[in-house]
């Protein structure tokens, strides 16, 4: 009884503190609000942190829920990402909610709320249950982009998103009663004995809702024939939002389909490979002109977020078609992509604290100037989002061309490498742009403060991953992080 | 008479399905989009009950349940943002809504 209750700790600690925290609401100043929330989110992260690598694969009361709920390395790596995407959020910005008169206590509430509903998510080892995990993250992510409610452009951004996110949520849904249909139950592990045992079945029923449910993923995670909200919701919502859309809910829709395709549907996968390559294609092409017609940072960093996700769908691609590499490759790259657009995104917001302006290329000019240390850290995020060697973002796409080309797909490399010298473009522009030009701006002092510290923090751990040994114990560079990434990918396959 | 199988549930989920979609894609009146989005959640739960009763088994109609709170928590939330909405430009039309073009 008490070892199943431990088993769900960190997911009870951060749905408990997002209670806490909406009763201390009305008491609290913003300032301790924000740190109980951090409390509560660090005191799950220590515990996920220790659990790493000593748990073996098991479910929490089995009895009751029926293996509904999937505790596994694998699940525990994204766990981790999620809660240390909300602590930087709500760390890097504390400076901004307090510069902006709309925030109230509940923003902590639905952010502890949203981590939670990722985590199901990357446990839910059944398929409704995935969907209502989605439903809870996604519900507070749209209350989150509408938060500044005296601005119409975010109202308008959260109706969007809003609109079309429940639209395809109905498809997730849709899918899973196929599957029901078809299998007559919803459990990962039932469906993968259905599908991948040889036999006279009709696996058309199967194949349509897998179809649904793709669209669902691929909708939330912005390739390219779903991405038209992308850029408007990333523009529309608050920079802190931005910064936790980008960096931490895209990474959970990866949970939920690296989990199908390892273990459900991986007899099926050769047909999927197909449809993936096509929007793998249009992703690639189409999230390059977006990002390469904006003139707003913001906009521009939501533009290339869609071309990240198309890297990833390159390796998704090959698991199909035989790629041992492919799998971990994406999970190498979730963390690259994670460490360096948190980065960027705290950046932006951390500047834009003290100005109400759009943020385009032009207000960057002469940045080196006025912020040498900021504008050196936001060169290197730019880098590793780039794949420049040295950083973490060159070898997560070292990884996933390595995948591409072990399982045939050589073109599809070759149009990563070629979207990958194109994004250099927009993001040198940037790096060209604070020091290259005289600043236009006076001088100002600006104090010393911890978000930009833990910035700091995050530039080291960028290089750090791209070119770190084992030299300083407990933190991972480029090789111990690939460790950790096939040992998640192991436990996820060795449920069979 | 005719007996109902199956198959005539599914077909009526699927009607309901389509009529959501095209609900979704054709309406510009806010409220109406609610609306639609409702039909395409409910329209899966007949799907849901019908083919556990096939089955023998209740799990498809608890999960009818938990797709009928979603549905009701997602209307909750967007009727908020549709009142605030309506409040300060004192239209629910989808054509107002062209600040940002993506």
């Amino acid at each position: 009884m008490f070892e199943q209750l431990f088993l769900i700790l960190p997911m009870a600690i951060v749905v408990m503190g997002a209670f806490v925290l909406l009763l201390l609401s009305k008491t609290f100043s913003l300032d301790k609000l924000n740190l109980v929330a951090v409390f509560f989110l660090s005191l799950s992260f220590i515990i996920e942190i220790l659990r790493f690598g000593t748990t073996t694969v098991c479910y929490s009361f089995p009895e009751i829920f029926g293996k509904m709920y999937i505790i596994d390395d694998f699940s525990i790596l994204f766990d981790l990402m999620f809660t240390a995407g909300a602590i930087l959020t709500l760390l890097i910005n504390t400076a901004y909610f307090k510069s902006r008169n709309y925030y109230n206590g509940e923003y902590f509430a639905l952010i502890l709320f949203s981590v939670f509903g990722m985590m199901i998510l990357a446990h839910s080892n059944e398929l409704v249950t995935a969907f209502i995990a989605l439903e809870i993250a996604s519900l507070s992510v749209f209350a989150l982009v509408g938060y500044h409610k005296y601005n119409k452009v975010s109202s308008e951004a959260m109706m969007k998103y809003m609109i079309l996110g429940s639209m395809t949520g109905a498809f997730f849904i849709l899918g899973t009663a196929f599957i029901y249909g078809a299998v007559g139950s919803t459990n990962l592990e039932d469906i993968a004995a259905y599908v991948n045992v040889p036999a006279e079945k009709d696996l058309v029923l199967v194949l349509i809702g897998g179809i649904f449910i793709m669209v669902t993923i691929l909708f939330k995670m912005g390739a390219v024939p779903f991405h038209s909200w992308v850029v408007d919701v990333y523009q529309g919502a608050p920079f802190p939002v931005t910064m936790f859309m980008a960096s931490t809910f895209k990474i959970a829709l990866f949970a939920i389909a690296l989990r199908l395709s390892l273990i459900d549907f991986a007899s099926l996968n050769i047909v999927w490979s197909e449809i993936l390559q096509v929007i793998t294609v249009l992703t690639l092409i189409g999230g390059s002109f977006l990002a390469i017609t904006q003139k707003s940072i913001k906009r521009m960093l939501a533009g290339s977020s869609v071309v990240h996700s198309g890297y990833m769908l390159i390796a998704y691609s090959s698991i199909g078609l035989g790629s041992d590499m492919a799998a971990p490759a994406i999970m190498f790259y979730l963390i690259s992509y994670f460490l360096s657009a948190a980065g960027a995104f705290g950046i932006l917001s951390f500047i834009a604290t003290g100005s109400k302006k759009m943020m385009t290329y032009e207000d960057f000019k002469g940045f080196s100037e006025r912020r040498p240390y900021l504008s050196a850290m936001m060169a290197i995020f730019m880098l590793s989002l780039s794949g420049f060697p040295s950083t973490i973002g060159f070898l997560g796409k070292f990884y996933i061309f390595t995948s591409a080309i072990e399982s045939g797909q050589i073109l599809l490399a070759g149009l990563g490498i070629v979207t990958a010298f194109i994004s250099v473009y927009y993001y040198f522009k940037l790096i060209a742009m604070m020091y290259f030009y005289p600043s236009t701006d006076q001088q100002k002092k600006f104090p010393f403060d911890f978000s930009g510290l833990l910035i700091g923090v995050m530039a080291m751990m960028v290089i750090w991953g791209g070119v770190g040994t084992s030299l300083i114990p407990f933190i991972p560079g480029a090789n111990g992080l690939i460790d950790i990434a096939k040992q998640a990918i192991d436990s996820l396959q060795n449920v069979l | 008479m005719m007996e109902i199988t199956l198959q005539h549930y599914l077909v009526l989920s699927t009607i309901l399905f389509a009529i959501g979609l095209i609900g979704v894609m054709r309406r510009k009146n806010l409220l109406l989009l609610f609306f639609a989005t409702e039909i395409l959640l409910n329209a899966v739960n007949i799907a849901f009950a019908a083919i556990s009763s096939y089955y023998g088994d209740l799990t498809g109609q608890m999960f009818a349940f938990f797709i009928i709170a979603v549905a009701a928590s997602e209307v909750a939330v967007g009727l908020g943002l549709l009142v605030l909405w309506y409040k300060r430009t004192g239209k629910i039309d989808l054509d107002a809504m062209t600040s940002m073009r993506g």
